[in-house]
């Protein structure tokens, strides 16, 4: 039984458009996404602008269009989606930040000046590792070569904003050649990089494959290793991490995802997407029919929706706003949840014992994760997430 | 019915010496319940009954025989055969005239049918000895007859050999139960009497009362009353056991049956108790039970803070059918708001506890059972202390004291070696051995009740490949060198995890917690310090390694939810959790801890 319709978010709400197709699924991807092979693309970007008109705020601040591998759609498709979104938003004069998710195997020159043309500024490219082996190993489509000429082709394009994704901690890659990776594409000057530990999420190959013993994880030692090093070499080479996996050139942070951790309002469309708005989070349908026949009855495809209690966007807000390296201000944590004076503030007494232990530290008014409870984020979180009442 | 057809009598055996499968045949035989409803141990109604194939309450049936061509109305009431239930053993008892005795052939006699017939013979029954699994290749009934007779004094040339599993010469014990067991005595023209023998709580009928009516007779709509508790009701109605309940009108004198009067407080019934007519003339009160002894005591606490209300109404229920569990409330600086619970034995606690979680849906930690032991002060008082927590610190005794108890162990000849030295190796103090036959022995130890809770029964198991038994009574208080063995975490002491210990034990006992402890309890934010000690004296060290390495790499928009439920998973088992100070100790570890020391 679908939950009501929402109504339309306020004007300026950032929005994500969800693009579920891949080329082919990563090995370890837990993203909803299925291979393109075979499938109405055109059918697809139709009901996700059906679902805008319904959906999408006005002049949203940024739009991010993941996925899924968005410049898999050849380009009179992006231009049909991206024109049809520009109709109902506008986003081309207000949006100050526009993304894009790219892999290599589907950035040339040309895709990437459609996007540009389009009105996107920022590019995304999934690099993942130089290592070719390793590539092979996580299912990418794509080697290490191929990697490097997408960068080159956005950046010859004109691309004023470029990230690329990296993954480390992969199995059997050794931090030296971690370390060489890293120096690689720091010389390539991106704006701004990502760089994951591998994780092994339920339902995908790799947890299979751990599983059976057919991969084996690194040691903690070297996946902590691996982590402390990119934050070194980022902030060598004047990227600083704002966030345990993110790391950008000053101002080139990325504003959607931002969005994200501040705990701020959304709207997601496509298959998936999740939205929150006031105090009530809410995701997409996720199978591909599914979701098409919701969108042809009703413009909507609201499949599940969740009402944040005051204690919960606490808690959130601590848990989200501390993977961020500028922390929480437990004043604003406080306005966000609804709660009136720090007398009543149960995350205070949390923090404080946290700070204690030396996994927080406080700068000013807010508090932070220290470099000793930076590697234990999650720890730290739960005690928010399960201990305040 | 004309009392002098009524027939009370109860089965005593050994666990799987066959006493529910002889049962199960009297019923079938008798026509009581057609075959094709039959089913295996048909008198065994509790679920955990059947699972482990012990009696634990005791059961009524009603059973009409007939012999020479007049029919008799056979009262057979069931008994535990556990020693843990012995106090059941007791009540069943006295509610009857007479008992089977029913021992296997093969195995002869055991601890506990030597216990049990001894309760018997206490009650005055006649006593009717029958072989069983007289179809065995290994049956050895002669020998085994001569071993009754030894061990118990009870003539037995004439024991019946039946297989009740094939119902062989079953007839033949209904025959002798109508021969030998004396009908009731009691006078059907006197005023009301009946003994309140047990008693169960059914939902939608309230308190479903067992009887046995001694003098009179009881009807439905008779104004009864308790006198014990002096609580008066109306019988709604009145019936047997066939062995399903079945309404009648009335229950005469020597009849065993039921009433039920929706009685909704638990309290207002007590096993032992004597019925009368509310406006009767005066009569004396039957012989009460004595008190159960509780010999072992443990804490329930709720998992979930919110069910103590519901613990407490649970504990409520199974009290009243089983009055020999006591509890009362305690407070632990570790565990929050429980229960202390007094048992029979470890048995008795280990099924209360999986009834409350079954039947009453309960989660909740147990501490580690302990014994009640005595305190003897510096003014010369003694005070009973029944949980470590509740010791006061050496400095303030002159003596502790623990609970010796007379245990006696029937076993093979060849066996006498090793049952020796797991007895001396568990403190025990020889007192005698006896040849039962040529090849079993009775050997007799005083051991403190502590050393037999924790493993004693297991190595007995294991050194005898299963032969031995044994049985025991508490004879007296011993004072010993024992000492408060105290675990900390991060330097707090959890009182649920200490234990009162023989000095010599305490270095190994120590050790094998905190292994325990460490395997149990997760990796936190910080280093987990686990310390074993004696006073201020440190036994044993162990650390659980603070976390490392914990941090999600992913957390974007269309993933917080799902993430923020995985990292909240710990939430729902933190139901299973206690916190003592900063530290979250799974219920797990607290039951790891139950195990005593680790088995060598």
């Amino acid at each position: 039984m679908p939950p009501p319709i929402p109504s339309r978010a306020p004007r300026g709400t950032p929005l994500y458009v969800h693009l579920p197709f891949c080329a082919a699924k990563c090995h370890y991807c837990d993203f909803f996404s299925v291979a393109d092979e075979g499938q109405d693309l055109e059918g697809m970007i139709d009901a996700i602008l059906a679902e805008a008109h319904v959906r999408a705020p006005h002049a949203p601040r940024t739009v991010f269009l993941g996925g899924g591998t968005p410049s898999l759609l050849p380009i009179p498709l992006l231009r049909r989606l991206l024109d049809g979104l520009e109709q109902v938003t506008a986003f081309r004069d207000h949006a100050v930040e526009v993304t894009a998710e790219c892999n290599p195997e589907s950035l040339d020159g040309e895709k990437a000046r459609a996007l540009l043309d389009l009105g996107v500024g920022r590019l995304s490219i999934g690099l993942q590792s130089l290592d070719d082996d390793i590539l092979r190993l996580f299912g990418r489509v794509h080697d290490a070569a191929m990697g490097l000429c997408a960068y080159e082709a956005a950046r010859d394009a004109g691309a004023p904003n470029v990230n690329v994704d990296m993954i480390h901690s992969a199995p059997g890659l050794p931090t030296r050649t971690w370390r060489e990776h890293l120096r690689r594409i720091l010389d390539l000057e991106p704006d701004h990089l990502s760089a994951y530990t591998l994780t092994f999420e339920e339902q995908t190959r790799f947890r299979t494959w751990l599983e059976q013993g057919r991969i084996e994880r690194q040691a903690e030692e070297v996946e902590l290793l691996q982590f402390a090093i990119t934050r070194e070499a980022c902030s060598a080479a004047g990227l600083e991490a704002y966030e345990i996996s993110n790391h950008a050139r000053p101002g080139r942070e990325c504003r959607h995802n931002l969005v994200y951790w501040h705990g701020e309002p959304y709207v997601g469309i496509g298959p998936s997407a999740a939205s929150k708005l006031g105090h009530q989070r809410m995701g997409n349908l996720r199978a591909i029919p599914a979701y098409l026949g919701a969108i042809e009855r009703s413009g909507t495809a609201i499949d599940w929706l969740e009402e944040l209690s005051p204690v919960r966007r606490l808690a959130e807000t601590w848990w989200l706003g501390l993977r961020l390296s500028e922390g929480v201000d437990p004043a604003r944590a406080r306005a966000s949840a609804g709660f009136e004076g720090a007398g009543e503030d149960p995350a205070l007494a949390e923090a404080e014992r946290l700070v204690e232990r030396g996994h927080l530290e406080r700068v000013g008014e807010r508090y932070r994760l220290t470099p000793r409870g930076l590697p234990v984020a999650d720890a730290v979180a739960r005690t928010f997430l399960t201990r305040l009442h | 019915m004309d009392p002098k057809l009524i027939r009370n009598f109860s089965i005593i055996a050994h666990i799987d010496h066959g006493k529910s499968t002889l049962a199960d045949r009297m019923l079938e035989i008798t026509g009581t319940v057609q075959a094709r409803e039959m089913k295996a141990q048909l008198l065994d109604d509790m679920e955990l009954e059947r699972e482990r194939g012990i009696t634990i309450k005791a059961r009524a049936v009603t059973i009409l025989h007939e012999k020479d061509g007049v029919t008799y109305q056979l009262n057979l009431i069931d008994t535990p055969g556990h020693v843990d239930f012995h106090y059941e053993v007791e009540k069943s008892l006295q509610a009857c005239e007479g008992s089977v005795l029913l021992v296997d052939a093969s195995q002869g006699v055991e601890a506990q049918t030597v216990a049990n017939a001894y309760l018997a013979i206490e009650a005055d029954h006649e006593i009717i000895p029958v072989l069983n699994k007289i179809d065995l290749p290994h049956a050895r009934p002669d020998e085994v007859a001569e071993e009754i007779e030894s061990s118990l004094a009870i003539e037995a040339t004439d024991a019946i050999a039946v297989s009740a599993k094939s119902g062989a010469n079953v007839d033949l014990v209904l025959d002798r139960i109508v021969e030998r067991i004396p009908p009731p005595s009691g006078d059907p023209e006197a005023p009301l009497r009946a003994l309140i023998f047990d008693a169960v709580y059914d939902e939608y009928r309230g308190i479903i009362v067992y009887l046995r009516v001694v003098d009179g007779s009881i009807r439905a709509r008779d104004r009864i009353r308790m006198m014990g508790t002096g609580k008066v009701y109306e019988t709604v109605e009145i019936g047997r056991f066939s062995p399903k309940m079945k309404k009648c009108e009335s229950l005469q004198a020597g009849e065993v049956g039921y009433f039920v009067s929706n009685i909704k407080q638990l309290g207002d019934v007590r096993v032992g108790d004597t019925l009368i007519l509310d406006k009767g003339p005066a009569v004396e009160m039957l012989p009460g039970y004595a008190e159960p002894q509780h010999m072992v005591f443990a804490d329930f606490y709720p998992t979930n803070p919110g069910d103590y209300e519901d613990m407490r109404d649970a504990l409520e229920t199974l009290c009243l059918s089983d009055s020999s569990l006591s509890f009362e409330p305690v407070t632990s600086d570790a565990l929050g708001f429980g229960y202390r619970c007094g048992f029979l034995g470890l048995l008795h606690m280990e099924i209360i506890q999986q009834r409350l979680e079954r039947e009453h849906d309960l989660d909740m930690i147990q501490t580690a059972p302990s014994v009640t032991y005595q305190v003897l002060d510096r003014h010369g008082e003694e005070h009973w202390v029944h949980s470590p927590g509740a010791l006061p610190p050496p400095d303030q005794y002159e003596e502790l004291r623990e609970p010796i108890a007379r245990v006696s162990m029937l076993v093979p000849t060849e066996f006498i070696g090793p049952v020796m030295t797991i007895s001396t190796d568990h403190r025990g103090v020889f007192v005698r051995q006896e040849h039962l036959s040529a090849t079993r022995v009775q050997i007799v130890f005083d051991i403190p009740l502590a050393e037999i809770m924790y493993d004693f029964y297991d190595k007995l198991k294991s050194c005898t490949r299963g032969f031995g038994t044994l049985n025991y009574e508490i004879t007296g208080y011993k004072a010993d060198d024992l000492v408060k063995l105290q675990i900390l975490v991060n330097g707090k002491e959890v009182d649920a995890l200490s234990s009162i210990v023989h000095r010599s034990r305490a270095d190994t006992r120590g050790r094998a917690v905190l292994k325990k402890l460490r395997k149990e309890i997760p990796r936190h934010l910080f280093e987990v310090r686990l310390q074993a000690a004696i006073g201020s004296k440190i036994l044993a060290r162990e650390n659980i390694a603070a976390l490392r390495k914990d941090v999600t790499a992913k957390c974007y928009g269309g993933d917080i939810t799902r993430k923020r439920k995985l990292l909240e998973k710990q939430k729902a088992g933190k139901r299973r959790m206690r916190q003592v100070g900063d530290v979250d100790i799974p219920q797990k570890a607290f039951l790891s801890v139950l195990g005593g020391e680790s088995k060598s």
